[in-house]
């Protein structure tokens, strides 16, 4: 073998051990991707399917009513919960002070008689989505249980390649 | 043998995503049974953590004191005996309380500010002077029926007078349909229903000229019924107000609270729209009618047309924040039949700035009054104002606003140039 030879095979081989080492390196092999946030709501709710703009339009308080006889009740993580973080991110585009404010302006202006119910764990969460008619909640799609119904956001359900709320 | 040892570095990198993912060895797999009980137990007080009355009132949790939670010392602390039960039932009775929904369930809010002012204007005094005090009431009377009031407290030089300045009763039928009855502010252009009384809510320490409390260019407030809701519009976001009422009163900057002073009712549309795709765009225009009847009659009569038409667009986002309004004020004499067009427009524009954890937004807005010699309803109201200022948000509900004003009334009259400061909040 002469030495150019040998230069392209170390090169080769060179180039081998370092892909290998990258793809298998902790932060790209093993890092699981965030679970995608689920829009949940009451068994009896009238609705499947609601694009982003809907949630957001829901979200907002600026659709009450899923119709006249059935109000929305908005039930939202109290601040830390990561399914808060994916709202205020995704949906309402809003810091945690600017969602505050936000509300104090909505009731103020009589847009609205009271703000999103506050639950603080997963079980609170589920406890009201299944007892009150109405209700819409944001739940991490790992923690799914029966007794709710999971909305198509855009078409998409949690953990298909474009839904929109991770 | 040299050409051996590229070969098996190459299949041991080949083989070591197979035994990654291989199930792990026994002692591996009670180092993770031992790990998901901790996260287990780190879940449990963070919910706890969670269903704190500090976390009920709102305050902020910061994801460093979730990081704090999760530092392993605390994780081992072993929980005192019964605290998972005492957690459930904690969380039951929370849970069970958002379920119950009472009647009436009244909710306070209140606003308030005090200022600071000090101009070049002769004659003037420089001063601290107690701002608005704000009352607001909401209280859901049904699941479709609910009570909206405010009320302010305004320091005079004698006392205190006290305003009801909303006071509204709304049956919701949908999302289509409300309809409410009571004494509102005029649903004319954006600024006179998006802020009230609330000087917190707005960037800015004062109102524009045109929306002035106590201002007179358009009617503040109004009493009667008002219809609202959304139209099904799709991507355009449409929703309408459309109110009949008192009309002003005989003194022009008040509504007939206790009667009508003709037998004209005044009637008021607004049409506006937050395109879905623009969100955080709000356009919309206003049409009020009204029939004025003045309490002094001169020989050219004391009964006036009134015509205001209006217009707006107000980018909420804060990056950057954006409110323009103008609106066109046709009086028109029912004796001579002469007419006249006041005007009176603002273009406000602000910044949340990135630093300081986003606590400064600097702003200017610009204002401009016409009113025409021959008007006979008004008094002048002409004005030219550039307003530079800074807000400082100290918490998530209060602020520090300072400002810099540069005014020009009458065109005999010199610019006055002004420093005010203001703090106000929400509790």
């Amino acid at each position: 073998m002469n030495p150019t030879s040998k230069r392209i095979l170390t090169f080769f081989w060179t180039i081998i051990l370092w892909s290998s080492v990258v793809l298998h390196s902790p932060s790209i092999a093993q890092t699981p991707r965030a679970a995608d946030i689920a829009v949940v709501v009451n068994a009896d709710t009238p609705v499947t399917d609601l694009s982003l703009s809907e949630v957001r339009n829901v979200l907002l308080g600026e659709r009450q009513y899923w119709n006249s006889k059935l109000p929305v009740v908005l039930l939202i993580r109290a601040p830390a919960a990561r399914e808060r973080d994916v709202v205020l991110r995704v949906i309402y585009q809003m810091s945690e002070a600017q969602f505050k404010q936000y509300w104090v302006a909505k009731i103020f202006r009589a847009e609205a008689a009271a703000p999103p119910r506050i639950v603080y764990s997963n079980d609170m969460q589920f406890e009201l989505l299944t007892a009150l008619p109405g209700s819409i909640a944001f739940v991490d799609s790992r923690n799914m249980r029966a007794g709710v119904k999971v909305l198509r956001v855009d078409g998409h359900l949690p953990g298909e390649k474009d839904y929109p709320l991770r | 043998m040299r050409r051996r040892v590229p070969v098996l570095a190459m299949m041991f990198f080949a083989i070591s995503p197979a035994w990654a993912q291989s199930p792990p060895p026994p002692d591996q797999a009670e180092q993770i049974r031992i790990l998901l009980e901790r996260v287990e137990q780190l879940e449990k007080r963070v919910a706890e953590m969670e269903t704190k009355p500090a976390a009920a009132a709102g305050v902020t949790v910061q994801a460093a004191n979730v990081a704090a939670v999760a530092k392993p010392e605390m994780a081992q602390a072993t929980p005192p005996p019964g605290s998972a039960h005492q957690h459930e039932t904690a969380e039951q009775q929370t849970a069970s309380g958002q379920m119950e929904v009472h009647y009436p369930s009244l909710q306070i809010r209140g606003f308030g500010d005090v200022d600071f002012s000090a101009t070049d204007q002769k004659g003037t005094t420089s001063g601290f002077n107690l701002g608005q005090l704000d009352l607001h009431l909401a209280s859901a009377l049904s699941r479709k029926v609910t009570y909206f009031g405010e009320m302010t407290f305004n320091a005079q030089p004698t006392g205190y007078t006290v305003e009801v300045e909303r006071s509204i009763i709304r049956y919701d039928y949908n999302d289509f349909f409300k309809l409410s009855f009571g004494r509102y502010h005029t649903p004319i252009g954006y600024w006179n229903t998006a802020f009230h009384h609330g000087a917190w809510l707005q960037t800015t320490i004062s109102r524009p000229d045109m929306v002035r409390i106590g201002g007179t260019f358009i009617p503040v407030h109004f009493v009667g019924f008002l219809a609202e809701g959304n139209i099904p519009s799709g991507g355009a976001g449409l929703s309408y107000s459309a109110g009949v009422g008192n009309g002003r009163g005989s003194i022009i900057s008040r509504p007939g609270d206790a009667g009508d002073n003709n037998n004209n009712r005044a009637w008021v549309a607004n049409l506006y729209s937050r395109p879905v795709r623009l969100y955080g765009l709000q356009m919309g225009i206003s049409v009020y009618r009204d029939k004025l009847t003045l309490p002094v009659v001169t020989p050219t009569g004391n009964e006036f047309r009134e015509w205001i038409s209006a217009a707006h667009i107000a980018w909420t986002k804060e990056n950057p924040e954006f409110l323009a309004e103008f609106a066109n004020v046709n009086h028109k004499n029912i004796l001579t039949n002469a007419i006249t067009n006041n005007q009176a427009y603002y273009v406000q524009i602000g910044y949340r700035l990135p630093w300081f954890e986003k606590t400064l937004k600097p702003y200017y807005r610009f204002e401009h009054t016409h009113t025409p010699l021959s008007e006979q309803v008004f008094t002048n109201q002409d004005l030219v104002e550039s307003i530079l200022g800074l807000r400082y948000d100290i918490t998530n509900y209060a602020s520090f606003k300072s400002e810099y004003r540069n005014t020009k009334r009458l065109l005999t009259e010199p610019r006055v140039n002004g420093v005010f400061f203001q703090t106000d909040f929400t509790f």
